[in-house]
């Protein structure tokens, strides 16, 4: 008995000391090694809705059109287009010419598993996928009554057990194989950009019928990296894509980038082998970022205060190597109101709620002072919003928050019934429900906390059963339409605008706004747009988020963003340096 | 009746329980479940999109009829595909148990070779000092949060000592050996408490029956007396206690994996709660419920077997 | 009242006794006492009041300023620990006697009727405890929504088929005793056997049994936080551990360490005395 005791604790105490030697890491060979900090939701183009699905997607599929990697602002240039598109006076139709001798990967669904060339058939193919209601894809908004004759399409084969793909519909034809031709079916200068998101990238329509339901786990596409199969997984490896065309490195870049013009030239992708780990928590992936591990990783809230001071990084951290890249995000937090509840209706009363809250401390306490107060909707970056404007009913300023709320008839808070804050389930959601409390607490509106898991929490802002609730918008495009039409009439739930916000007039002058082409004249209306929305206060405009990321001395051309899903193929590792770095760790 | 008889009637008793079962997971997950459009087709819904889904899901089929596609999936275990990532839910049902069980497995060899062994010594010495010190220390094991000792554990172990992986997980053995080895430690002082207590418990009722004190005063030594007539009369219950736990190592681990980033089912698990993923809630109810009865009545039927002394009903 | 029930209340009242008597276990009940009281003020404001004033800086250290340091908005993590009690006790009494009244009724029933009300109800717990609680969890939560009432519901629901067992058994061996018989001869009803005369005969086993589910509660409660299923507007032991899984990182481990302390010594005290409760009830259990 004794014995058995014994040989359990050796046993315990061997283990344990086994485990002391962690892995080391080949450092000669070219690899990236990346964070995905959510799952991936399988590789179908037409249901990548996240960024994360999205920037995995990218790595194996492309589109028509891409953002140039080293231009601020965002510039789309050709991808698997051979030039931009004719677009006829109207506006109406988009010609394009499509890129010869492009392979799509190798794999058994083609003839003697030899990845055939791709043609302006396969676009036809792919858009239609987008569009067949059986497919239930999530990214059906974007063409959504904006090709003419896609949406009768759709409707039309919905009732079909099965879509009739050879029917031809007039918004979307190939004139030959490399000649491909969208007709719009009202004028629409954003289309452009729907044409460098994953939902609209190219696929085979081989591979689509091979794999059936499977599909999205057998990724072929004409990109930079292969994925033989997706086994869902907490690691993912691809390799270069060895009948990857001619892709090469760009050669001019905004004044900001010129320091990324290394490898101007070269062929694309840079690097040999890309692991991606998903880790949803942040501190397994922080810590993995301590050791070398990743090459980059964005800094977790609660390890802000031990990497950076006053906007540096800590003498250790940068012994070490590393570089803190800060960006701009593009994307806005906001606290919006139900306006199907006539309560809000009252615009004073929305105007001392945002003079009661206290954005200074909020700032302080959920982004560590990183992010810039939200004046109004559009962000930094997208034309349309107003440099050096303030906002005149931003708070903290208590006391005409008080003086409002009296006009507004609830002196006091007196006779305003209890609201109900909808937020999402999370741990860091929760606190800054609390925190909202708090702050209208100042001025006696009395706050009910309700808490739904994410899905929930969606679909009652769907259906309209929420009061008040808290919500961040990422810009799809860089085109302050995509953030304007939040506050749209017609886009009212289920669509993007949950606030139910329908002031006829706005609608007007945005859709008189969006038809135009990018100039002067559209911007001064946005800003026009812009502004009144913030004075309206049609919602509780909270900020405009900033990047921290800090990345290893040994990666080079990375810069942060947002809207290039494809960046990896860009990025390299200087071997040598990584050696030599590693040495200090 | 006789044993056979008994058994039959066992065997036979699962229809009516798997049944149950169903109509349980039918009421809870088709009649109030929340509607999946939201979930499925992303941020810009709209009503006739909504409209072609619950006509693809079949939700507009007679209650019945889904009641006994419910029941069907017990069978089959095709249970379709999940909203969140929309995989097959089979596949992902069988990528993840591999993960599991190799956390689960070493946990369940250890933390019962641990425990039985420390109760056969404390047995051996019931009522001196060592005894009564493993009983509080196994109290104020089950008195901690599993959750505080995940946390914590996690947090000084492998951030401050640097001692182990702090998350991650590769497939294959041995690849997989560094990253299980922490969360198996914990999950063993997790649950040393009650399963001490419980074998301890175990033990010491065959200690005190008639028949050992007859050996023992026939002069036969402690030691003697311990390991040929206790352990092995207590060998049924203390089995039964451990094929029971069977079932839960298919579950796998709510914390330990989500926290280390274990692929595994009970990661899974919690993902399906926080995304609202409930064909995958419902795979895993299923499939956690069918072990359940099924261990049940294989322990039930061994007891039969094994033990003279259980008394037929 | 008939001698057996008088034998109930004495040997109650001898447990008591017992307990009082061993210094282990007085002390455990002291510990219990302190808690419901301290549950008691703070549902009436008298102590903690202030668990929602902040009262510095945010995360400040333990130290003099604060006992055990400051949370996320500069409250004291004291206090709130001590106010999360009047939501522990809270969940483990509610809890316990939704577990205790489903129990005992499905239990009682079964065993004293037998036959096919018996069937039926053996086979509902069977069925119902063949679904790993967690799942039934999350699905009751779904269906009631979120809230205080849903963690009491939602655990109290999953909690009673140990004691229905238990009860079942117990009363399908006292329906065969001779005080039952008596009671036949003298023509009471059912009900009246039942709640008369059964009931207080097995009260021992639901003061066993209370001990059991209100740790258990207390502890699911943890669990039901961390899957954002907890109780929402007041501080609770669950919800300040699920806030410290982030905060460690900053090295801000009080409110890990306060929550855990405080949960740990009532579910150990409460340990203890249900160990000592069953040794002095069940006497056939003595000595192990």
């Amino acid at each position: 008995m004794r014995n058995i005791f014994t040989t359990v604790v050796l046993l315990l105490s061997a283990v344990l000391l086994s485990s002391g030697c962690t892995k080391k890491q080949d450092v000669n060979e070219k690899v990236l090694n990346l964070v995905s900090p959510a799952e991936i939701k399988g590789y179908d183009p037409i249901q990548a809705d996240d960024l994360y699905s999205g920037r995995e997607i990218s790595k194996i599929y492309e589109g028509l059109l891409q953002y140039h990697w080293l231009k601020m602002p965002y510039e789309l240039v050709p991808n698997l287009a051979e030039s931009m598109p004719e677009i006829s006076k109207d506006g109406i139709t988009y010609t394009f010419k499509i890129r010869k001798g492009v392979k799509f990967q190798d794999d058994a669904a083609f003839p003697g598993g030899k990845g055939r060339e791709m043609t302006a058939q396969d676009f036809v193919y792919s858009i239609k996928r987008l569009a067949d209601s059986k497919n239930q894809a999530t990214g059906w908004w974007v063409l959504d009554g904006k090709l003419a004759g896609l949406n009768e399409w759709r409707e039309k084969n919905a009732k079909l057990p099965a879509s009739n793909y050879d029917e031809e519909v007039e918004g979307i034809k190939a004139l030959d194989n490399y000649t491909l031709q969208f007709k719009l079916a009202k004028k629409f200068p954003q289309f452009m950009y729907s044409l460098a998101m994953p939902f609209t990238y190219v696929v085979a329509k081989e591979v689509v019928e091979k794999y059936g339901k499977e599909f999205i786990n057998h990724p072929v596409g004409t990109g930079p990296y292969v994925l033989p199969i997706f086994d869902q997984g907490k690691k993912i490896t691809y390799t270069k894509n060895p009948t990857f065309r001619e892709k090469l490195y760009p050669s001019d870049a905004s004044p900001e980038f010129k320091n990324l013009l290394a490898d101007a030239g070269k062929k694309l992708p840079l690097v040999d082998k890309v692991v991606v780990h998903v880790m949803k928590e942040t501190q397994p992936a922080w810590l993995k970022l301590n050791k070398g591990e990743i090459d980059y990783y964005s800094v977790p809230k609660d390890n802000f205060a031990s990497a950076i001071k006053d906007n540096k990084l800590t003498p250790d951290l940068a012994k070490k190597g590393f570089i803190l890249e800060i960006a701009p995000a593009l994307d806005v937090t906001y606290t919006a109101f139900n306006f199907e509840n006539k309560l809000f209706h009252n615009k004073k009363l929305r105007q001392a709620m945002y003079l009661a809250f206290d954005e200074k401390k909020s700032n302080e306490l959920f982004y560590n002072n990183t992010a810039f107060p939200a004046q109004s909707i559009i962000p930094p970056g997208i034309a349309g919003n107003i440099k050096d404007y303030l906002n005149p009913y931003k708070g903290l300023k208590l006391e005409e928050a008080k003086k409002m709320l009296a006009e507004a008839g609830y002196p006091e808070g007196k006779g305003l019934p209890e609201l109900k804050y909808d937020i999402p389930d999370s741990t860091v959601s929760r606190q800054s429900g609390e925190f909202f409390q708090q702050q209208m607490a100042q001025i006696g509106v009395k706050i009910k906390i309700v808490t739904s898991p994410w899905p929930e929490f969606q679909a009652k802002v769907k259906k309209k059963a929420v009061e008040i609730y808290g919500l961040a918008w990422g810009a799809d495009y860089p085109d302050a339409e995509n953030f304007l039409q939040l506050f749209y009439g017609p886009n009212k739930s289920p669509g993007a605008n949950g606030s139910n916000y329908d002031n006829p007039e706005f609608n007007k002058q945005f859709e008189d706004a969006v038809v135009m082409q990018d100039s002067p004249e559209r911007t001064a209306k946005y800003e026009k747009l812009n502004k009144f929305l913030a004075e309206e206060v049609v919602a509780m405009f909270g900020v405009h988020r900033q990047s921290y990321i800090l990345e290893h001395g040994w990666l080079r051309n990375y810069h942060p963003t947002d809207l290039h899903h494809d960046a990896v193929q860009y990025l390299n590792i200087d071997t040598a340096k990584k050696a030599e770095l590693l040495k200090n760790f | 009746m006789n044993l056979y008889a008994y058994i039959l009637r066992r065997l036979l008793y699962v229809i009516p329980v798997l049944l149950g079962v169903c109509l349980v997971i039918f009421v809870l997950f088709n009649l109030v479940a929340p509607d999946p459009a939201f979930i499925l087709l992303g941020k810009h819904a709209t009503h006739q999109q909504i409209a072609e889904l619950h006509h693809e899901l079949g939700m507009d089929k007679p209650f019945i009829a889904q009641y006994f596609d419910t029941v069907k999936t017990a069978f089959t275990f095709d249970f379709g595909y999940s909203w969140a990532s929309k995989q097959n839910i089979w596949q992902m049902i069988k990528a993840g148990a591999g993960p599991s069980l190799s956390v689960t497995g070493p946990l369940f060899v250890i933390s019962n070779i641990f425990a039985i062994s420390l109760a056969l010594l404390v047995a051996f010495y019931r009522g001196k000092l060592i005894d009564k010190f493993v009983l509080v220390l196994s109290i104020a094991g089950m008195s901690i949060p599993s959750l505080a000792v995940v946390l914590f554990g996690q947090w000084f172990f492998a951030y401050k000592l640097g001692l182990f992986e702090i998350s991650g997980y590769e497939n294959g053995f041995p690849n997989f050996i560094p990253y299980v080895i922490l969360p198996v430690i914990l999950y063993v002082f997790i649950s040393f408490g009650g399963d001490t207590r419980f074998y301890r418990t175990v033990i010491l009722d065959e200690a005190y029956q008639d028949y050992v004190r007859t050996a023992r005063s026939k002069g036969l030594s402690e030691l003697k007396v311990m390991f040929k007539h206790v352990l092995k009369n207590s060998m049924i219950p203390i089995l039964t206690q451990i094929i029971i736990q069977i079932p839960y190592l298919i579950l796998g681990l709510i914390f330990a994996e989500s926290f280390f980033s274990i692929p595994g089912l009970g990661a899974m698990t919690i993902n399906a709660i926080n995304n609202s993923d409930f064909p995958v809630i419902k795979a895993m109810t299923i499939l956690s419920a069918v072990a359940f009865i099924l261990f049940g009545v294989i322990t039930d039927v061994l007891y039969t077997v094994v033990d003279p002394r259980m008394k037929l009903k | 009242m008939s001698t057996e029930v008088k034998k109930s209340n004495s040997l109650l009242k001898a447990a008591l006794l017992k307990i009082v008597s061993e210094k282990v276990s007085l002390i455990a009940l002291i510990i219990v006492a302190i808690y419901f009281g301290t549950a008691l003020l703070t549902s009436l404001n008298l102590v903690a009041s202030t668990w929602n004033t902040s009262i510095g800086a945010s995360y400040l250290a333990p130290g003099a300023d604060a006992l055990f340091g400051t949370d996320i908005f500069g409250r004291s993590v004291a206090t709130r620990v001590i106010k999360a009690t009047e939501t522990a006790v809270a969940i483990g009494v509610v809890v316990s006697i939704i577990a205790i009244v489903i129990g005992t009724t499905l239990g009682m029933l079964a065993g004293y009727f037998g036959g096919i009300i018996d069937e039926i109800i053996v086979w509902f717990y069977t069925t119902f405890s063949s679904i790993p609680s967690i799942m039934l969890l999350v699905a009751i939560a779904f269906i009631l929504g979120k809230g205080t009432t849903t963690v009491f519901l939602s655990l109290g629901l999953t909690s009673w088929v140990g004691l229905c067992r238990i009860v079942r058994a117990e009363v399908m061996k006292h329906k065969e005793r001779e005080y039952i018989a008596a009671a036949n001869a003298i023509g009471a009803t059912h009900s009246r056997k039942l709640i008369k005369h059964i009931l207080p005969n097995i009260s021992h086993l639901l003061i066993i049994n209370f001990t059991q589910t209100f740790d258990s509660a207390v502890k699911a409660e943890v669990v039901l936080s961390f899957l954002g299923l907890g109780v929402v507007g007041r501080p609770s032991w669950g919800t300040m551990i699920d806030d410290s899984k982030l905060e460690l990182a900053r090295g801000v481990w009080w409110q890990l360490a306060a929550a855990t302390l405080a949960m740990f010594v009532i579910v150990l005290a409460f340990n203890i005395l249900g160990d000592a409760l069953r040794d002095a009830l069940d006497p056939k259990l003595k000595g192990k």
